[in-house]
């Protein structure tokens, strides 16, 4: 167990300086000077002389990582040239938001996942597993910005509830009643999507979980119904439910900015879409960063609760 | 001689399948006493799995149809409903599966395996479930049982789950164990010493054991009496004795042929069963052995036999064309 | 509630039969697409682009079949225009994950040795990389954006992904006896490879191919949605959702129709996938 987390770290470790190298190259794919594109041709000296210095644009390439990855360690992302504020607090001001989107969506999905998957694979293709299954197969066909779009399109515009915009938006901590009516729609929005992988995912391992011979031998010793669903036959099923899950991150985060940007919640994901609308390519870089080692972190863990949950794949 | 334990009349236990009704058991009938173990044999297909899950009343109810009747210690098992059962599963009848690579939980440790049976069933507490299930694994002969009740399955050798699969079974002391191919997934240095483990316990315990095999060899010394099946049907029933040395039927002989023995000389050419099991879901008039037999007559074609009584009580036979009764067959 | 766990193990259902009709009615239905995105200028259709200020955000009609946008644009004619941006990252993107990433896959997966071990890790790793955000951090920065930027991007963040399905594949392939037959009796790798192991794998491939367009489209989408694909006024099914959110209370058609054009679009692609895996058996490969 501890040689499988110390291995998966290591590769952690590795999958994070891969993500750095490609974050710090991001840069030099702007066509011309990095320099000039980023704070656009009539810049002052000044401005060119702070922007060389922060990225150490006149030293060689690999120097310049190594210049750029120490100020990213000590939790400096440069300034914005654009509005005039540390990359990393802006960051720090919004990533809050994204996380409790996510949780929120995730509660939700596997709230309703996990049961309906349950109920459905105890009678494969009862009625309740036919409808369930050709519902969530025609959900998969409709994207998160589809439904976002639909969903403002019902609840706000026919039932006249105010669209919230940036400035609006009101953190958990100051008025959570407010907060949490404004991310409604947003979760909703990305519990559905994660909702349907979820469902097909656990309701077909439980089908397969439920012909193995250790049911049999669990319903031999006079167990419950009950018993042997959620004892016995959840915890097997659950490993690709956990493994999809951390996939899923990644497609959560781009759900994510979709929401936010039409709804304009002001997340990682509504500030990254308004910084590349505004060329602010410093900021643009930070959040790449820190979002896609958030990913990998996710991934992480996730990765190590499903070898919590089945004890064969630590020892593989 | 003591009170029936078991009384399997006419069962029938027919699969509706794509293809048609498929009669996997097709009337079968007998009874078993208590502290006996009954011994059934048969090749694979001839139907002694699925007897043994229907007398369980393991067998899934969609599209199986079961017919008869099964009392175990006086309680109908054919058509109860699970509920029902799962008040006889593990204190009246356990079951020792044939695979111990699947049939244990590969995410739960041994030890809550077997205490759950303990605390769901028997209402015993955590603590006394705990000592009773490390008290079972000992039993079974599982070393150093207070850190293996930790262990997950995949953690211990093919025999050794085994050993966990029988514990499990004996936990809420059950008056009859029906073991399926037990030592089949087994090495063979095992199986020797998983049957004699089940061999001792029975009587340790006085309880009834169904042994399940394909191999007369292991029930030779271990059954009182053997049951031979072919095609979902007895062919061959009566003290073990009896159907080793006077044996009446062809198939039985045949089968006894088919199995190396260690009084044969070097080189002897192994006797086999020409041609394959019948297809049970087309069934065919007459003698369902007759295509195989050497001794068939244009009767055994058309005619089905039925089981008749040999001279011993209690052995029967069904062949229109029995071998001759002799005062000891040798078994080759 | 007693025989709820009432599965019989022995008597496993037979796998589908026959393709059935709902599939040939989903195949029809992307070769309609396909046909109106390639043949959309000479289909009696407006030109997309073309602002008729004198029907402005009308509704269905017999002279506008979808009715018009806020710019008078006829959105029929700009959801069978917009069809060609989709397919064409869709197809675009797959071809050049699939050309890259099957040879690699068929090739590790055969050989086996270092050269899978090393492609394997690297393959891995990428895989690890939340290929969303690579994907619009590479095309933010890249500027300017084109089509064809965008799918060389999607497809080569897809690469890793159509390796690991398609080496899964084979390896579940160069298994089996038939193949160490070919190799004992002497065929050349090109002959195993495309003989043996290719026609094996290719259900799998083409029912890989074909969710992974629908991802790929999907994405193409979001991106559109969030302006970062091919820039307006070029329509797509994304940017005309994306166009009509501001007068999406006066004119829902606005929405209902891209939206509805690019989720039947999707559908189909999903169905047929599903169906040929199922048609096909292939159980033991996992997407």
């Amino acid at each position: 167990m501890l040689r499988y987390v110390l291995r998966r770290l290591v590769m952690l470790v590795g999958i994070v300086f891969i993500i750095s190298v490609g974050s710090f190259y991001l840069i030099h794919l702007l066509p011309g000077d990095p320099a000039t594109v980023i704070l656009g041709t009539g810049a002052s000296p000044a401005n060119r002389a702070i922007l060389y210095k922060q990225l150490g644009l006149n030293k060689p390439i690999i120097e310049q990582y190594f210049v750029w990855i120490g100020n990213v360690l000590h939790g400096n992302l440069g300034t914005s040239f654009i509005s005039q504020t540390s990359v990393a607090s802006t960051i720090r001001a919004a990533y809050p938001i994204d996380l409790e989107l996510i949780f929120l969506s995730q509660v939700l999905a596997f709230a309703a996942a996990i049961p309906l998957a349950m109920r459905s694979a105890r009678k494969p293709n009862g009625l309740l597993d036919r409808l369930l299954s050709a519902g969530s197969f025609t959900l998969l066909s409709i994207p998160p910005f589809i439904v976002i779009v639909l969903l403002v399109l019902i609840v706000s515009i026919k039932l006249g509830i105010a669209n919230t915009g940036p400035s609006s938006f009101v953190s958990f901590a100051s008025n959570w009643r407010v907060n949490l009516t404004s991310l409604a729609l947003p979760s909703i929005t990305l519990a559905t999507a994660s909702f349907v992988l979820y469902f097909r995912v656990l309701r077909s391992d439980m089908i397969a979980t439920l012909q193995e011979e250790f049911i049999t031998m669990a319903r031999s010793k006079g167990l419950s119904q009950r018993r042997i669903m959620w004892r016995h036959a959840f915890r097997p099923s659950s490993v690709a439910l956990l493994g999809t899950a951390g996939v899923n991150i990644g497609g959560l985060l781009a759900g994510g900015f979709v929401v936010q940007y039409l709804l304009g919640i002001p997340g990682l994901g509504y500030t990254l879409i308004s910084a590349i609308a505004s060329s602010d390519y410093l900021l643009v870089q930070g959040i790449v960063l820190v979002v896609s080692v958030g990913v990998v972190l996710i991934n992480f863990f996730f990765d190590f609760l499903t070898s919590l949950v089945d004890p064969r794949i630590s020892r593989e | 001689m003591s009170e029936r334990l078991l009384e399997v009349t006419d069962l029938r236990t027919t699969f509706r399948t794509v293809t048609g009704a498929v009669p996997a058991v097709g009337g079968v009938s007998f009874d078993l006493h208590g502290n006996e173990t009954l011994g059934i044999v048969g090749e694979s297909g001839s139907g002694k799995t699925v007897l043994a899950r229907t007398i369980m009343g393991l067998q899934p109810r969609t599209n199986v149809e079961v017919t008869g009747s099964v009392l175990l210690n006086g309680h109908q098992v054919v058509g109860a409903s699970e509920r029902t059962m799962r008040t006889m599963w593990a204190t009246e009848v356990a079951m020792v599966f044939q695979d111990p690579m699947t049939s244990l939980n590969p995410v739960m440790r041994i030890g809550r395996q077997i205490d759950e049976t303990l605390r769901v069933r028997l209402g015993m507490d955590r603590h006394a479930a705990r000592a009773r299930a490390i008290e079972l694994l000992t039993m079974v002969g599982i070393p150093s049982a207070q850190s293996r009740y930790r262990a997950y399955p995949t953690e211990l050798s093919g025999g050794m789950r085994q050993r966990v699969v029988i514990a499990t079974a004996l936990a809420c002391s059950p008056k009859l164990i029906i073991a399926d191919e037990p030592t089949t997934g087994l090495d063979v240095t095992i199986q020797a010493q998983i049957l004699n483990l089940l061999d001792s316990l029975k009587e340790q315990l006085s309880m009834s054991v169904i042994l399940i095999t394909h191999d007369l060899g292991v029930v030779a010394t271990r059954a009182t009496r053997i049951i031979v099946m072919y095609a979902g049907q007895i062919v061959e029933m009566g003290d073990t004795r009896d159907v080793f040395f006077h044996h009446r039927m062809p198939y039985t002989r045949a089968l006894l042929d088919s199995s190396p023995k260690v009084t044969n000389a070097p080189h002897t050419r192994l006797a086999v069963i020409p041609g394959r099991p019948p297809n049970l879901s087309t069934p065919q008039p007459g003698c369902a052995f007759a295509p195989r037999c050497a001794y068939a007559t244009e009767r055994c074609h058309v005619e089905a036999p039925t089981l008749v009584d040999a001279s011993a009580p209690g052995h029967r036979f069904a062949c229109w064309n029995p071998l001759p009764e002799t005062s000891d067959r040798e078994a080759r | 509630m007693s025989d709820l766990l009432d599965q019989s193990p022995g008597i496993e259902p037979l796998r589908e039969q026959r393709l059935g009709p709902l599939f040939w009615i989903c195949v029809g239905w992307l070769t309609l697409n396909v046909l109106g995105a390639i043949f959309a200028n000479v289909l009696p259709l407006v030109n997309p682009l073309y602002q008729n200020y004198i029907v402005i955000n009308a509704g269905p009609s017999l002279h506008h079949l979808f009715g018009t946008d806020d710019l008078g644009r006829d959105i029929l004619s700009r959801v069978v225009f917009g069809s060609r941006v989709s397919l064409a990252v869709g197809s675009g993107a797959m071809l050049i994950g699939f050309g890259i990433g099957m040879p690699l896959g068929m090739l590790a997966a055969y050989r086996r040795g270092r050269l899978d071990s090393i492609l394997t890790a690297v393959m891995y790793v990428l895989l690890a990389f939340p290929a969303i955000i690579a994907v619009i951090a590479v095309i933010s920065f890249w500027t300017p954006r084109t089509l064809v930027k965008i799918i060389v991007v999607i497809g080569l963040a897809s690469v890793p992904l159509v390796y690991r399905v398609i080496r899964s594949a084979t390896l579940a392939v160069a298994t089996k006896d038939y193949v160490t037959a070919a190799k004992v009796q002497g065929s050349t790798d090109r002959r195993i490879l495309f003989r043996e192991l290719l026609p094996n794998i290719a259900p799998i491939a083409v029912s890989f191919l074909l969710i992974g367009v629908a991802t790929v489209v999907t994405l193409e989408g979001a991106l559109a949605f969030l302006g970062l694909s091919v820039n307006p006024p070029t329509p797509s099914w994304g940017n005309m959702i994306n166009e009509s959110r501001t007068v999406m209370a006066q004119n829902p058609w606005l929405v209902i129709f891209p939206s509805l054009a690019l989720c039947l679009f999707l559908l189909c692609l999903n169905f047929i996938g599903d169906r040929l895996r199922s048609y096909f058996d292939v159980t033991e490969v996992k997407l």
